[in-house]
């Protein structure tokens, strides 16, 4: 782990020591150009931020909510059966969530937006909101049923309907597992290379809206890696995007930490 | 009166809340047999004994997915070959053996970490050790372990968990009868976790079968050219299934990528499913076998 850290760490930041690329043109600058000693990287950080800021909008809520469903009014025999059906959910690899999305969700994009491709941020972003269901699902479901149930008797006694219950005491109780849940959706999300790389486009330019296609730090690494020479700006700056990837999973990881501490 | 309202009104709120709470719980159900039933209807016209078997094609139509299915079994048993004892004595160790302290939560979060790291990173990872450092070059070995780091702390994971099945009663009475702990776990914990162990492990060979973004820069995008396409070789290129999917459609050049792609989505697809379908049957059975339930 530690040799793993140290040597991403030593990749990632030879563009900055011995490239001599400032860091703030890596960090913010949307001009792309490895060749011209310009690798700006806002693009894919942008990228990135965007499609799992979309996939946590809509996957976050409706995952919670299959999991408030799962925990408090499924049917038990209804729920030993989406158990399964939301692990082979899980199973799916990536590559076939993203050829879903190529053969299935861009077309539909493309015929009813008249986008030109119907690659881009929007048909990312739904992919992606499918991928991370399970984990919050699964996650969501096990965070309200770890609340006692004397929580949830003593406000049915005091006469509030089942959604109140739901919504004014145990979402609030199971909060800090419900982040949990969050944040680890969003790692998933971040972190996805593949079903991204064939739906998002692959254009290293700002998206001017949901339907134009960009690009995300996985999948310019996806797109690049196999053809940077060892040693090149190019092949120094997608090692640097690796590592602000290994950064943002500790700072995710640390979250969790966190949210877990403060609830006990 | 203006109590009368206000409990009619939370009671349509909470019909109205549950209903959206059944349709969206229920749609999962419908995504998930949409989603296999469509992949069954592009996949289903291109399965044939001669796709399944033969090797794939760079330029020419009519390529089959046999060597990239068998590399995919291969990689598969090679990765749990290293993973499995690594992952359970750790597995025993955290769960039977550490006492709270510094060195325990430091494991644990090493562990935490290694699971939240992106895959794609790992293969990097894998790039530079095995790829470019040990000049390996791209290799079915060096895929496999790149898997087992990527793989570990999910399998850790699930070891602990199936120790926690065990009541600690199992322990006291085995104690109490003299013997050692290690006899112990031997003896009595290991065989009443197996189930559940059993389970764990099964799915996440699913997961190893269907990983990609990982094997891309370690294993390669090809069968080793010139060889036997069914090739054992340990540090010969390894292109599985997953990455051929990924593949054929990014990179390829073959004009027929569409139906090669659909094939492979398809196939992936049932083997995800026979791991599931497998895990829950295996489990179940040694269950019933060793409990006599």
């Amino acid at each position: 782990m530690a040799a793993l850290m140290l040597y991403l760490a030593y990749m990632g930041l030879q563009l900055f020591f011995i490239d001599h690329v400032n860091p703030l043109v890596f960090l913010f600058s949307p001009n792309f150009s490895p060749d011209a000693h310009h690798p700006g990287a806002l693009v894919f950080i942008l990228g990135s931020v965007f499609v799992t800021l979309f996939a946590l909008c809509v996957g976050g809520p409706f995952g919670v909510g299959v999991g408030v469903f799962l925990s408090q009014i499924a049917p038990p025999k209804l729920a030993t059966l989406m158990k399964p059906a939301i692990e082979i959910l899980v199973g799916i690899p990536s590559v076939v969530y993203g050829w879903l999305g190529l053969t299935l969700l861009a077309p539909l994009i493309r015929h009813s937006t008249g986008s030109l491709t119907g690659f881009g941020l929007l048909t990312a972003g739904i992919v992606l909101s499918i991928m991370i269901l399970p984990t919050v699902i699964s996650l969501s479901e096990d965070a309200l049923r770890a609340v006692h149930i004397s929580m949830k008797e003593g406000s049915m006694a005091l006469g509030a309907t089942r959604w109140q219950t739901i919504w004014s005491v145990m979402l609030p109780a199971a909060r800090s597992g419900l982040t949990v849940a969050v944040i680890l959706g969003i790692a998933r999300a971040i972190g996805e290379a593949l079903a991204v790389q064939m739906v998002i486009g692959n254009s290293a330019v700002l998206p001017k809206g949901l339907l134009a296609p960009t690009a995300a730090l996985t999948t310019e690494i996806v797109t690049d890696m196999g053809s940077a020479q060892e040693g090149t700006v190019l092949y120094h700056s997608l090692f640097s995007m690796a590592f602000l990837l290994l950064l943002i999973a500790m700072a995710l990881i640390l979250g969790v930490r966190l949210a877990v501490r403060r609830s006990s | 009166m203006a109590t009368a309202n206000l409990a009619a009104r939370r009671r349509t709120v909470n019909n109205v809340m549950t209903g959206v709470l059944w349709a969206a719980a229920l749609s999962i159900i419908v995504l998930l047999a949409f989603f296999v039933g469509y992949i069954l209807y592009l996949g289903a016209p291109v399965i044939s004994w001669h796709f399944l078997t033969a090797p794939p094609s760079e330029l020419a139509a009519g390529g089959g997915i046999g060597p990239e299915i068998f590399n995919s079994f291969y990689i598969l048993i090679l990765t749990l070959i290293f993973t499995t004892p690594i992952a359970t004595a750790g597995g025993i160790y955290l769960q039977e053996y550490a006492r709270p302290g510094i060195f325990t939560s430091a494991v644990q979060f090493c562990a935490e970490s290694l699971a939240t790291i992106p895959s794609i990173v790992m293969g990097l990872f894998g790039l530079l050790v095995f790829v470019t450092l040990l000049h390996w070059h791209f290799t079915a070995l060096g895929g496999a372990l790149t898997l087992t780091i990527l793989n570990l702390p999910a399998l850790m994971r699930v070891t602990q968990e199936a120790l926690q099945t065990v009541p600690s009663t199992f322990r006291e009475g085995s104690m109490a009868l003299g013997a050692t702990k290690w006899q112990t776990i031997r003896r009595v914990v290991l065989p009443s976790a197996i189930a559940p162990l059993t389970t764990g492990i099964v799915l996440i060979a699913g997961r190893i079968f269907g990983e990609t973004a990982a094997l891309i820069f370690t294993a390669g995008v090809s069968v080793s050219a010139g060889r036997s396409a069914y090739d054992f070789g340990l540090f010969h290129q390894a292109e599985t299934l997953s990455v051929h999917l990924w593949y054929v459609h990014s990179e390829g050049l073959v004009p027929d990528a569409a139906q090669v792609g659909n094939g492979s989505a398809l196939v992936l697809l049932v083997m995800v499913l026979i791991f599931n379908i497998g895990a829950r049957l295996l489990g179940y059975a040694l269950h019933k076998r060793l409990t006599g339930k």
